[in-house]
């Protein structure tokens, strides 16, 4: 795909989410100007940039819904919430018809054709331009009234133009030379006679306006129309008459009369650039004298009507334009500067600030281990602006939520219709940053537990008056940044979660022992588990077979984690705690056989040696707890002789603990992400790689996979205990 | 290919503002390609901006139908730069905003471009108004 049809693409999601937005505002507030047209400049922006791309299926949607948002805006028709439906589902229609152009679209192409047509058929009830859906995507500019007048070959061919310009067209930027340049495009200059008649005198004379005008004689094959659509851009402000070959004296002398200057010296003018004949001239001035025969003379009126017609048209669409003129003020723009900048190379440079962090605490090492005081100086300040650096940097890629809120103001209202339930979402600190990445990927686990919300969460609004809450439900949305994290709130004001039903499932499927006695969080934090839905049925929204634990697993994929807090009667809150960045993370560096290992930081409970007598045992004692232990020698079939004291990290991942087993301890660090390669994939417990101060490669462990393999490991042994004696 | 109604070796610098990225994208590859040298905004304010810190554009080619700023304001606005009083003026229409043409030409604009416009119309336009 070319650079354009991307940012074609890219231009068009963003302008339909701002629609779709706005429509969604427009339904509480019909009535608000900003709306409407914030409404109708979005769907003309993507009509527009359709047309640049050459997008005509898009382009002939966008311009009949266009056309009915236009006669909104005039007020011409009514919003209601019918014509908010179908213009929600024509904002839907253009999402797909725009996926369908990246050749993304999940929806067959008769069907994206069959729905274009129901919706031009609804869209037609609101608008009469919309009837029958055709819409030429550049129609021809051709004015009803003007006959076109071919050029005639034979003979005399020359046209006679005739025009003088309007004052103000030096002050428009227009240079009135340039017409005659451009008039050579469309024919051959025979003759031309320059009038300044108009000039005042010196001193009345204002330079910046113009008071010239032409004669001319053009030989050309050209139309009328052709040629008066050199004038197009002055025709308002300049009389202009054109008149083809072959016509009539009576026009000329006609034409002749309708202009200011001295009737006898034009006339000369015209002989001069070869219309008329002196003779001819003469003739039609004497009949014009006496108005008996000028009267009888009926020659040529068909051109000469067209003159007419030509020099009455133009005032229409002045007033026109003026009765339009009372236009509302823009809204604002929120988006004043921006610069669009492709992600790879704002990655490429996180990669750079990541490194330049890692170098420079390399270097700072290297001057205190030096205790050189200068240098200590020196590379502290540098120390010191390399963060600001990276903080910069990774600002760079944030982003606000507010936008990734908005989008379920919709599913809000649309679930609202679905399962008779009346829900306000309230949307809190949406200006709240965070990696773009981030942003992306927790867009699905938050749209599950706004559906779950609202689907388990609130309850129909005669459940609610019945308990005496007010029959309209609360969904709110909060987002805040704590302690170097940011934190996502789902909030609902509904019946809360129920602690006996989540007990009684999770010991019918064997998750807990029956006679357990467990904290409240410890049984709402079963709502996480695998295979446990509280919902009695399988409704439109949730329940589609992906679960609370799916949500907790996309969440660990981000280094994040979420708690669920509720009151019964109260409602129910989601904490969901993510990393600002996925780019660079705390680190925990250990070597084993002088390979370079990171563990991420905040898996890392703490680090305990291990005597040499455990060296043979898959497991170790943490103060009485019987532990797994996973030795990164094993596990990586490292060469070489173990150590006589070996190190265990203590790691928790999920609710697990377990220990790894490595050669020696080196300290935390910042490290820098970088993915394996494609042929690295299937790589077991390791899960990505970064470049350490010395240039040398670590890899960045797997915690939950390493874990995992462990436990496999076990239950292989278990299996088959002829093995283990073995 | 010359730059259209160049008659010295200066080459045209025109400048390019409107609001949607593709518009921007696609014209200003047309006049690239032409020969011109482009300087494009992404609002009037934008173009203000750039106009203020010292570009003299040959052309300006502006949207009308923008936020914030629109495109009348912004041709009313460029007028009163004495240095820009007599630069022509293009402006960015459809079919469907005849009414705006009067008003941006009494707005001091030059002529007006219909979108979407073959690169030839376009060429075409700003030859005809180039000086």
């Amino acid at each position: 795909m070319d650079e354009l049809k991307q940012v074609f693409l890219q231009e068009s999601n963003e302008q339909l989410d701002a629609l779709e937005a706005l429509l969604l505002e427009l339904e509480a507030r019909p009535d608000d100007e900003t709306t409407l047209n914030g409404i109708f400049r979005a769907a003309h922006t993507i009509k527009g940039a359709a047309g640049m791309v050459e997008c005509a299926a898009v382009e002939s949607f966008a311009h009949v819904v266009e056309n009915v948002l236009d006669r909104l805006r005039n007020h011409e028709i009514a919003v209601s919430t019918e014509l908010a439906a179908l213009m929600l589902a024509c904002t839907d229609q253009l999402r797909v018809l725009v996926a369908d152009e990246a050749g993304v679209a999940d929806v067959a192409a008769e069907e994206i054709q069959a729905r274009t047509a129901a919706l031009l058929a609804r869209l037609g009830e609101y608008g009469p331009a919309a009837v029958g859906g055709q819409v030429s995507a550049s129609p021809k500019a051709s004015e009803p009234g003007v006959q076109r007048i071919p050029a005639r070959h034979a003979g005399h061919t020359c046209w006679h133009i005739s025009v003088r310009f309007g004052p103000d067209v030096l002050r428009q930027g227009m240079d009135p030379e340039n017409f005659l340049r451009f008039l050579e495009t469309v024919g051959n200059i025979r003759h031309i006679e320059t009038l300044a008649d108009g000039m005042p005198a010196a001193e009345a004379m204002d330079p910046e306006l113009c008071y010239l005008g032409f004669e001319i004689a053009l030989e050309s094959a050209a139309d009328k129309q052709a040629i008066e659509d050199v004038f197009a851009f002055v025709r308002d402000e300049c009389r202009l008459a054109i008149l083809p070959p072959d016509s009539k004296v009576g026009d000329y002398l006609k034409l002749i009369d309708s202009l200011p200057e001295d009737s006898l010296r034009l006339g000369e003018i015209l002989v001069r650039v070869g219309a008329l004949t002196a003779d001819e001239l003469a003739e039609g001035l004497r009949a014009q004298a006496t108005p008996a025969s000028a009267d009888s003379a009926p020659e040529g009126t068909p051109i000469g009507e067209i003159l007419v017609a030509r020099q009455v048209v133009q005032p229409e669409i002045v007033a026109a334009a003026v009765a339009k003129q009372t236009q509302v003020s823009e809204k604002k723009a929120h988006d004043a500067k921006l610069i669009r900048v492709p992600a790879d190379k704002l990655d490429h440079l996180i990669n750079l600030v990541g490194e330049l962090v890692i170098a420079g605490a390399a270097t700072s090492l290297l001057a205190h281990t030096r205790r050189d005081g200068e240098l200590i100086e020196s590379s502290s300040l540098l120390t010191r602006l390399v963060e600001e650096i990276r903080d910069a940097s990774l600002q760079l890629r944030t982003v606000q939520i507010g936008e990734t809120f908005n989008r379920f103001q919709r599913l809000v209202r649309d679930a609202c219709k679905d399962l008779g339930k009346d829900v306000e979402l309230v949307i809190s600190g949406g200006e709240t940053e965070l990696d773009k990445s981030i942003v992306e990927k927790i867009g699905d686990p938050l749209m599950h537990l706004v559906r779950n919300s609202l689907d388990h969460g609130i309850e129909a609004p005669a459940v609610r008056e019945a308990a005496g809450k007010s029959p309209r439900g609360t969904l709110s949305l909060n987002a805040y940044h704590d302690a170097g994290n940011i934190v996502i709130e789902v909030a609902d004001d509904g019946a809360g979660l129920n602690r006996e039903r989540i007990l009684a499932k999770a010991v019918e499927r064997g998750l807990v022992e029956p006679d357990v006695h467990l904290s409240d969080r410890e049984v709402y934090d079963l709502i996480f588990a695998p295979g446990l839905s509280t919902a009695e049925q399988v409704t439109n929204l949730s329940g589609r077979g992906v679960g609370m634990d799916v949500v907790r697993r996309n969440l660990q994929a981000l280094r994040g984690t979420i708690n669920v807090d509720s009151h019964p009667g109260q409602g129910t809150r989601l904490t969901l705690r993510l990393p600002l960045t996925l780019a660079i993370i705390d680190g925990f560096l250990v070597v084993s056989a002088n390979r370079s290992y990171v563990i991420p930081l905040d898996a890392v409970v703490e680090c305990i040696e291990r005597p040499v007598t455990e060296h043979d045992r898959n497991y170790f004692n943490l103060r009485g707890q019987v532990l797994p232990a996973v030795c990164l020698r094993e596990s990586f079939k490292l060469p070489g002789e173990r150590p006589a004291r070996e190190s265990v990290v203590v790691v928790q991942y999920a609710g697990q603990r377990a220990g790894i087993v490595v050669d020696r301890l080196a300290g935390e660090l910042q490290a820098v992400i970088k993915p394996l390669g494609a042929i690295f994939r299937h790589l077991q417990g390791i899960g990505g790689s970064t470049i350490l101060g010395s240039g040398e490669v670590a890899l960045i462990l797997d915690i939950s996979a390493l874990i995992k393999i462990s436990g496999q490991a076990e239950q292989r042994l278990l299996a088959r205990p002829e093995q283990r004696n073995a | 290919m010359r730059p259209p109604g160049s008659g010295s070796q200066h080459v045209k610098t025109i400048m390019l503002v409107d609001d949607s990225a593709t518009v921007l994208l696609s014209i200003s590859g047309i006049l690239a390609k032409a020969g011109f040298q482009v300087v494009t905004a992404s609002s009037a304010e934008d173009g203000q901006k750039k106009l203020a810190a010292g570009t003299k554009p040959d052309l300006l080619i502006t949207d009308l139908n923008m936020p914030g700023m629109n495109g009348i304001e912004f041709i009313k606005v460029v007028r009163q730069r004495a240095e820009l009083r007599f630069m022509p003026i293009l402006f960015l229409t459809t079919e469907s905003q005849q009414s705006k043409r009067a008003e941006a030409k009494a707005a001091g604009a030059s002529g007006w471009i219909v979108k979407p416009a073959t690169a030839d119309t376009l060429l075409n336009t700003i030859k005809l108004v180039l000086r």
